[in-house]
């Protein structure tokens, strides 16, 4: 059971930041609330009274999201349902939808943001992996006093280890910017005990762009999620298929490396044996959904 | 507590109440509102029972605090239709049958609304996989997804409104969609379980549970959680002035623990206050000094010389033992062509019914003590418990209130006891609502079991004899456990009729938490064995298995396990209904492998996949993907 003695919802970033800064110990910000819920209950953290929860839902900066150049930039505020019915964020950040109906469920999604995904940083956040792959940022703010300071972090340095990260005391998400990935096939492949509603037992997100003949990968992004401490992005792997031809065998070769990655606790033998095939997989669909990308693009011209 | 002014439009009216912000939208709806149609089954966003409408868009209200619905417009499943009234939705589920313990219904309906705003043209797929976010453990989802998939075609105009009507039943109800008498009230969210019930004066009472597997309990101190501000009362078994003790059959278990504790989340004190968060607190403050004893976590080891002893008067820590003896197995065994031997296990298992263990005690105004609870068995509970508060039955009242859901894990009074002792003890009416935390873990389970099977047969597959060794794991406490153990043995060795058997089925002591009452009633696990080494038997025999069945069963005339007589047997339908249903084969188990022709036609159920909302149905809006 949680219980707040206080329970402030401001409505601008200044009044939020001014509330955490002078929060008591012990304070917590509070966003769509469904992993702190959760978390104060028998088994996990028990009957929990905080001094303070600071709700940011209502904070009018953290809303929305819009496109800069090449990157886009979502409010802290977005929730995982958004991916689903903003069909412009489908569009630029085509991994998310596919991402987001693996997301616990249509209602938790509502009320679940991307920003508490990435803060809470399990092992098995769902939202790691494709911000990973589309080179995500933070941006991190605090109050200094009588101005608001940001500072910007790679999500790849933020994550540290299971529930913890580099944000500094006092400090809030404001935005998370990632690459437009505009004319990229996408796939995320999840697997847990049951379709909706469930943590991932192993992971993947994949981005596919095609060179012009359709034929060849020009870019791939593959992030691997649930088989470790944290996240991660395979690299190596993307670098070993940028500018070859989209093959069944050369895909297959190089998913085969990946059950290495597999550095959990529990589970390991059957989590090596499912991450090469859901690379494979996702490499497959989403170098497929690329095709017809470049399809339907090659009609509208 | 803090305070604010909450302001809302619910089901159409506005509402303002001053209330403490950081509550949960669910407790707002239903502790200030009283508006108990929307439930809570896990309160961890979980099952979907508390599913409402905030601004036109589905939430789990278990998961939202109360201060983000500020302004909202909010809508619960008594707003759906007016006072006497059901829409489509509700019609549908009616129709279809589609409620069972109905604890699940409302935020089904709730659910299946939001999916018919927002996607009228949804394909058996998304409807499925939009429903996801809600769990429901009678109906198995057929009838859910049946009535969705008609108030769907109703909306979208290719189904007449007619289809909702009543079928007409003719000669026969079997086959034919029967209403049930008590849908409406479930559909709407107007039925009241206990978790639901208020009296004027009422107070909440929290449950401290056991940390321990088998520890003495050495002293209990409650002054510190009786001084608590809005504290009535703390209970111990103390407080018992009868005979303490309770059970199925053995009555072994005390109210609350008495001088030991014999599992984790064995119930060793209850406090009774104004609210639950003050119930909690004062939990903390009641100091239990324990002992440790060597504890017993495998049935196995419960046998063995010299093992801990859980219960004084079973020093061997046998709950019973079954033996059925029937033929001569040693004749039997030397008559066959072929022995198997194998061994098999199953675990255990939580009903997970989604109505969470609840009841409300008083004592009226001519003393009679009055617990309403959802007990699937009140006339044994009310003889129990008159004996445990030593007052005379006509001074014992139990009713019943709706079982969200039972599946046998509502049998056992672990709970009903407490809520009496605080009734009586306050002279004020006491409510109990377990968490989901707490159901799962102070409520029985399904027997854990080991069968060691031994099994003769002649060439052409007829079985010679068999023995059949059953040790069940029974817990702490003997609740259904001997009639677990009969079942199973009754049971134990399937329709085939066998003329050499032994038999002999045992459940055990351990500090496990305690087996009781489950579906099957320990024909499952018995099942399990016999069913796996008839299809054993086929492959060993290169026979098929259908027709190493028919060769054993029990037909009109045969005599059972126990040696009863047949007069009728319907084995031979069902063989023949499944073999015809599955496209069955013929051939023994060995000759197929990939190769097999039936499997994967129609009615086989595809992976699990989502993304069925990506696929754009003919003559609808582009989708997002
Ligand atoms: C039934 C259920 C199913 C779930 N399924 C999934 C799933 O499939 N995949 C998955 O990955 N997760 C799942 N989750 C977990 C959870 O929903 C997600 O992690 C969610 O994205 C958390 O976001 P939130 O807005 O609800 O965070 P909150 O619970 O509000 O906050 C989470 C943490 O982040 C902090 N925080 C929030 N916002 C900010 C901010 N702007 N700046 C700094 N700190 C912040 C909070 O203080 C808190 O520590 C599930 C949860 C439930 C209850």
């Amino acid at each position: 059971m949680l219980t707040f003695d206080r329970y402030e919802m401001p409505a601008t970033l200044p009044e939020a930041l001014a509330l955490w800064a002078d929060a008591p110990e012990g304070a917590r910000l509070v966003a769509g609330a469904t992993d702190i819920l959760p978390w104060a209950r028998e088994g996990r953290a028990g009957d929990v009274d905080l001094p303070l929860g600071i709700d940011l839902s209502r904070v009018a900066e953290l809303q929305g999201h819009e496109r800069h150049g090449s990157r886009v930039r979502l409010g802290a505020n977005t929730v995982w349902q958004d991916f689903l019915d903003d069909a412009q964020l489908a569009r630029w950040l085509p991994v998310m939808p596919h991402c987001a109906v693996w997301f616990a469920d249509d209602q938790i999604r509502q009320q679940a943001t991307l920003a508490g995904n990435l803060v809470n940083a399990s092992p098995a956040a769902d939202g790691t992996p494709p911000v990973l792959a589309l080179n995500g940022e933070l941006e991190l703010c605090r109050w200094a006093g009588d101005h608001i300071l940001c500072r910007t972090m790679r999500v790849e340095d933020f994550v540290t280890g299971p529930g913890a990260t580099r944000l500094a005391p006092g400090e809030l998400v404001n935005s998370v910017t990632l690459d437009c990935a505009d004319g990229y096939g996408a796939s995320f492949q999840k697997v847990g005990q049951r379709r909706s509603l469930v943590i991932s037992v192993a992971c993947v997100a994949a981005l596919v762009k095609l060179d012009e003949t359709g034929t060849r990968f020009a870019d791939v992004r593959l992030a691997l999620g649930g088989v470790g401490p944290v996240p991660e992005r395979l690299r190596d792997i993307e670098d070993r298929l940028k500018g070859e031809p989209v093959d069944t065998r050369l895909i297959e070769d190089a998913a085969a490396a990946t059950a290495a990655r597999v550095a959990s606790r529990s589970r390991v033998d059957y989590r090596r044996r499912v991450v090469p095939g859901f690379v494979c997989a996702a490499l497959e669909e989403a170098a497929e959904r690329a095709r017809v990308a470049q399809r339907k693009e090659a009609l509208h011209a | 507590m803090p305070e604010m002014t909450l302001d809302m439009r619910v089901n159409g009216r506005k509402v303002t109440r001053r209330a403490d912000p950081g509550q949960r939208l669910l407790d707002f709806l239903r502790d200030e509102l009283n508006l108990t149609g929307t439930k809570e089954g896990c309160g961890a966003g979980e099952c979907g029972t508390c599913s409402v409408f905030v601004d036109g868009k589905l939430v789990k209200s278990c998961l939202m605090p109360a201060a983000k619905a500020q302004g909202a417009d909010i809508q619960t499943v008594e707003g759906l239709a007016r006072p006497g009234e059901l829409d489509v939705l509700q019609k549908a589920f009616h129709k279809t049958g589609a409620s069972q313990c109905g604890y699940c219904i409302p935020g089904m309906v709730m659910a299946a609304t939001s999916l018919l705003r927002e996607a009228p043209e949804a394909s058996l797929d998304e409807i499925k996989e939009r429903m996801g976010g809600n769990i429901c453990r009678c109906t198995g989802y057929t009838k859910i997804i049946e009535a969705v998939a008609l108030a769907r075609d109703v909306v979208t105009g290719r189904a007449s409104p007619a289809v909702l009507e009543p079928e007409g039943v003719g000669e026969s109800y079997i086959g034919h969609n029967v209403r049930r008498l008590d849908a409406p009230s479930k559909v709407t969210g107007r039925l009241k379980y206990a978790g639901d019930m208020v009296m004027p004066g009422m107070l909440h009472m929290a449950v401290l549970r056991s940390p321990h597997a088998h520890a003495e309990i050495v002293s209990i101190d409650t002054s510190e959680a009786e001084a608590v501000e809005g504290v009535a009362c703390v209970i111990t078994s103390a407080d018992v002035p009868g005979k303490d003790g309770f059970g199925v059959f053995v009555h072994d278990q005390p109210v609350m623990a008495r001088g030991k504790v014999r599992h984790v989340g064995e119930a060793v004190a209850a406090v009774a206050a104004e609210d639950v968060a003050t119930a909690r607190r004062a939990l903390a403050k009641i100091r239990v000094e324990y002992r440790e004893l060597p504890g017993l976590f495998d049935p196995e080891d419960a046998l063995r010389p010299g093992a801990p002893v859980i219960h004084d008067y079973a020093p061997d820590n046998v709950v019973k033992h079954i033996p059925i003896r029937k033929g001569d197995v040693d004749k039997g065994f030397a008559e066959a062509d072929l022995i198997l031997e194998d061994e098999f296990s199953t675990q255990q298992v939580e009903h997970a019914y989604l109505e969470p263990e609840a009841g409300l005690a008083y004592v009226d105004a001519d003393d009679v003590v009055t617990v309403i609870s959802p007990s699937q068995n009140i006339t044994h509970h009310r003889h129990m418990l008159s004996e445990i508060i030593a007052r005379p039955i006509n001074k014992v009242r139990f009713i019943m209130s709706p079982v969200g859901g039972g599946f046998g894990g509502k049998e056992d009074m672990i709970y009903q006891g407490m809520l009496a002792l605080a009734a009586m003890k306050t002279d004020r009416p006491v409510r109990l609502v377990f968490t989901r935390e707490e159901s799962i873990i102070a409520s029985a389970k399904r027997h854990p079991s080991r069968v060691k099977y031994r099994m003769g047969l002649t060439k052409d597959g007829r079985i010679t004899a068999i023995r059949f060794e059953m040790l069940s794991d029974g817990g702490a406490y003997g609740m259904s456990s001997e009639g677990v153990m009969r079942k199973a043995a009754i049971l134990s060795c399937g329709p085939y009729e066998i003329e050499n058997l032994q038999v002999d089925t045992t459940a055990v002591y351990t500090n496990n938490t305690p087996s009781g009452a489950f579906r099957t009633f320990g024909g499952m696990q018995a099942q399990f064995a016999t069913e796996s080494m008839m299809d054993i038997a086929a492959e060993r025999l290169g026979l098929d298995p259908f027709e190493i069945r028919r060769r054993n069963m029990m037909r009109a005339g045969s005599l059972t396990h126990t040696q009863q007589r047949l007069t009728s047997a319907s084995i031979d339908r069902v063989l023949e209904a499944a073999e015809q249903a599955s496209r069955w084969e013929p051939g023994a188990p060995t000759m197929r492998g990939p190769m097999r022709g039936d499997l994967g036609g129609p009615g086989t159920r595809a992976p699990c996949t989502l993304g069925a909302r990506f696929e754009t149905p003919k003559d609808s809006k582009e989708r997002v993907a």
